[in-house]
């Protein structure tokens, strides 16, 4: 196994360890519907960093990061952001640490295809 | 001088810009209601000074009303020395930043596709300076309703803020701000008058060789 298998395969382990890792329950689904249920990393955070300068300021940035073959496991696509109107976005689903259910759609995706993982921005969404 | 106990124009027109935006909102929502239209269109929460009034937005930007935020500050005054006096009276050219906040959060649209929110945040945002601009500068505010007072109202400019790509947040809120220019007369303190004169008895008599002679009897120094 060459080096960029072995690191796609750690990224795994990392993202979807959720006995000893940061793995957490996520689902996702398509705009045509299709639903999977799947472990990665969550992030919900009421800080963000102004571009301009550099300093953290009031916001919240709201983000997932998935493994591509756990989302090839239960049949979906990578994740993106769908500007078209006449299309549902890509929904995103979790919970945070006290059990609260949040539901996101995806702003902005932003895949690794060298360690084979995708980062989804996340925005407010009305089911 | 007396004790400083009242406000500065400034502060007055401030509070009338508020009023202003708050009564008039209400009367506009009256009056969707009364044509069968959907009174929060014309809804507007308005606040003074504050520094973060969005923050109603950031955190269950699901649940919020949505009403558009404007924020109402000072920005800065000068004072126009050819149309003032030392003494008394200044003129004030005062501006003051209208900040309006749109919040849009994007949506199911149950006859087939979604709402996108950043487009609603936009739309949010421009509808606020919409209503801002037309209930200050009708006609019947031409004056602030402070007549004596206002010499001139007007919009200087306004600008529309696009969000940063790098930082994209959960939210999607856009903002605009209106710099309104008022022109208004500032007074300042006059003293106690009854003690800056004193009473002075003067005599004008003529000489016999044609002089004029003026006797004056007082007290020196005063």
């Amino acid at each position: 196994m060459g080096l960029r298998d072995q690191i796609t395969q750690d990224t795994k382990t990392i993202l979807e360890d959720t006995e000893t890792g940061f793995g957490w329950d996520i689902s996702i689904t398509d705009p045509d519907g299709n639903t999977g249920a799947l472990k990665g990393y969550s992030n919900d955070i009421a800080q963000v960093v102004d571009p301009d300068t550099g300093t953290a300021i009031t916001g919240r940035a709201a983000s997932v990061a998935l493994h591509f073959e756990s989302l090839s496991d239960v049949g979906l696509s990578l994740p993106e952001g769908i500007a078209d109107k006449s299309e549902k976005p890509w929904i995103i689903t979790f919970n945070d640490i006290v059990g609260q259910s949040y539901i996101f759609k995806v702003s902005e995706s932003q895949p690794d295809r060298a360690m084979g993982v995708v980062v989804c921005l996340l925005g407010a969404y009305k089911a | 001088m007396d004790l400083i106990d009242k406000q500065d124009n400034f502060e007055v027109i401030r509070d009338q810009i508020a009023a202003i935006l708050v009564t008039e909102t209400a009367n506009q929502m009256a009056l969707a209601t009364a044509a069968g239209r959907d009174p929060t269109l014309w809804d507007l929460r308005v606040y003074l000074e504050r520094s973060a009034p969005f923050e109603q937005f950031l955190n269950d930007p699901e649940t919020d009303s949505g009403v558009p935020i404007v924020n109402i500050w000072v920005d800065g005054s000068q004072y126009n020395k050819s149309a003032s006096n030392v003494m008394a009276r200044q003129k004030s050219e005062t501006v003051y930043n209208i900040d309006c906040y749109g919040l849009g959060v994007s949506a199911d649209n149950p006859a087939g596709g979604h709402i996108p929110g950043d487009e609603q945040a936009s739309y949010e945002t421009q509808r606020a300076t919409r209503l801002v601009r037309n209930i200050l500068m009708a006609a019947e505010n031409t004056y602030l309703q402070a007549r004596g007072l206002v010499w001139l109202r007007w919009f200087n400019s306004t600008e529309f803020f696009q969000p940063q790509i790098d930082g994209r947040t959960v939210q999607n809120v856009k903002g605009a701000r209106a710099a309104f220019q008022v022109d208004f007369n500032e007074f300042s303190p006059q003293g106690d008058e009854t003690n800056i004169l004193e009473l002075l008895t003067t005599a004008i008599s003529r000489a016999e060789d044609g002089q004029i002679i003026l006797n004056a009897d007082y007290q020196y120094p005063l």
